[in-house]
């Protein structure tokens, strides 16, 4: 089982062009806009929750839809499986609700629904990304920190982001007390 | 790739019109989560605010390094060009006597809330918290000594070309507080090249800005002091000269769980400024006046103890046309819980209404 599921975690990486959201840490200003509409999305279960540090900062927690996905292979039921974007999802019928998927997840991300006690976790919104819609995360993000798109694209704007950090620390350094 | 805040992330556009008219009092967070939600549906939104432009606080008071003004700005265009949204500004909605505000420069025309009350199937109010606490210290009117809204407000209204009257300046900054709004306004006088200086009264362990957010800015140049508290405004020809502040320790957890700063006697000291800000936090501003028992009680709306609205688990108010979010109901807080707040009213007036409309017609 384990090894179906494994070739068909990286043969499904190669058919269409790939989707991926990284979530900019450096722009990320603590608003809980993300957590806010995920909530509301979900009837109160939040897939991208902020955890509120020792030093008080405030991080945002979710799925990183791993490209060789251990939640993947290591369920029994093939319940956890990857649409054709790319996002890691439950298939909640399959579902037997071992949560191997969780001691499988390095980031401890995979929960239980308490109603219906089957793995849940963040899909990126298949329901929006249907209707051609973008997940409600990354839409509403006020600072553009979670960054969603094709995967070379978010490659490059993450990218671009780090070269002009580095041009305008040149820039001041040349002329000092220089204030954007 | 949306690189701006989508506040209609619900739908690819604007479904055919259901023709109910709903009207939004308040074009930040929640108003605008609101609209977006409710557009999505069908409705026909009416957002009302009493500034020139969108957006609430993140337009009028957190400052552009925190969240690009385009992003916010974008957002909204979206919402009025496509999706229909209609925005009301320069308008104040209030019952009776319009309650004295912060930010209430550029109101061009007041509107009774009554007359909002009778033109729409519904109302969300989200009018924030526009008016802000003042610790009860001698020398607090001086010229000089601002609140952190007012403060950052007359940053923003100028930077966006609103108003030609420069924003406060001095060379020597007090902010007292240990909120984003003190963190920001620190960092604003730190950015017009002042000396500035933030005063805490606990310790920034307690900070609700948090350790990270305190020493990022220190480490920009803003001075912190901790456990101290201000006693009072040292005024000279009704101008501020600076601040007298007492020392504190923290004693056990107080209400709000974090330990309560005790003043040690006889630790008094004194600062110097030309400048003071008062970043202690904000009071709800509902639009009718909590002293205007019999305007409430006929619209129908109960006020807690801070101001802010009664709702019941609907976000409804005593009215059952009228539903409330954002800091008018929960107290000062962040965008999340703003946004959040507002698209589950937005849901629950639609839910309200629609069952409104499924209702059999009585037999006469």
């Amino acid at each position: 089982m384990s090894t179906d599921s494994s070739a068909q975690n990286i043969r499904e990486e190669t058919e269409k062009p790939k989707y991926l959201r990284i979530i900019d840490l450096g722009k990320c200003i603590g608003c809980g806009s993300c957590e806010a509409v995920c909530d509301f999305i979900h009837d109160g279960t939040a897939f991208i929750k902020l955890y509120r540090t020792s030093i008080g900062l405030d991080i945002p927690i979710s799925c990183l839809h791993c490209r060789k996905a251990p939640c993947i292979d290591v369920c029994p039921t093939s319940a956890m499986t990857r649409d054709s974007e790319g996002a890691v999802y439950v298939d909640e019928a399959r579902c037997i609700g071992c949560m191997a998927c969780l001691y499988a997840c390095p980031f401890g991300i995979p929960e239980l629904d308490p109603r219906a006690r089957v793995s849940i976790k963040c899909d990126l919104c298949r329901p929006l990304r249907a209707m051609d819609l973008e997940p409600a995360c990354a839409a509403i993000c006020p600072t553009n920190a979670i960054v969603y798109g094709e995967e070379v694209e978010v490659f490059n704007t993450v990218k671009k982001r780090v070269a002009e950090m580095f041009a305008k620390t040149r820039f001041e350094t040349l002329h000092e007390g220089y204030k954007p | 790739m949306v690189n701006y805040m989508k506040f209609a992330f619900l739908c690819k556009e604007k479904p055919s019109s259901n023709n109910i008219k709903v009207a939004i009092i308040g074009a930040g967070p929640a108003g605008l989560a609101a609209s977006g939600y409710l557009s999505c549906k069908g409705y026909e939104v009416d957002v009302y605010d009493k500034q020139p432009l969108a957006g609430g606080l993140m337009t009028f008071a957190i400052p552009p390094w925190r969240i690009p003004r385009e992003n916010i700005f974008s957002g909204i265009k979206e919402l009025e060009e496509k999706f229909g949204v209609k925005f009301i500004l320069r308008t104040k909605i209030h019952s009776g006597k319009p309650a004295r505000e912060e930010g209430d420069e550029f109101v061009e025309k007041n509107i009774p809330f009554e007359e909002i009350i009778d033109n729409y199937q519904a109302i969300l109010i989200t009018t924030g918290t526009w008016t802000s606490k003042k610790p009860p210290v001698k020398g607090i009117d001086a010229k000089g000594v601002y609140t952190a809204v007012e403060y950052l407000y007359r940053h923003r209204i100028y930077e966006l070309g609103l108003t030609n009257e420069k924003p406060p300046y001095a060379k020597k900054v007090i902010v007292i507080g240990g909120g984003y709004s003190a963190v920001d306004a620190a960092e604003q006088a730190l950015h017009d090249g002042a000396e500035s200086h933030l005063v805490y009264r606990r310790t920034i362990k307690e900070a609700p800005a948090g350790i990270f957010e305190m020493k990022r800015i220190e480490r920009e140049g803003v001075t912190i002091t901790e456990l101290a508290s201000p006693l009072e405004v040292i005024v000279e020809n009704g101008v501020v000269k600076g601040v007298k502040f007492q020392r504190m320790k923290l004693g056990p957890p107080d209400e709000s769980g974090r330990p309560k700063p005790i003043p040690i006697p006889n630790s008094e000291f004194i600062l110097e400024a030309d400048l003071v800000v008062f970043a202690t936090g904000e009071r709800a501003t509902p639009p009718v006046s909590p002293e205007d028992k019999e305007a409430l009680n006929k619209i129908g709306i109960k006020l807690t103890k801070w101001n802010t609205i009664e709702v019941n688990n609907r976000m409804q108010t005593g009215n059952p046309k009228i539903f409330a979010a954002g800091d008018v109901v929960n107290g000062p807080s962040r965008i999340g819980p703003a946004i959040r707040s507002g698209l589950y009213a937005a849901k629950y007036l639609d839910n309200w209404l629609q069952a409104k409309l499924l209702k059999p017609i009585p037999s006469p």
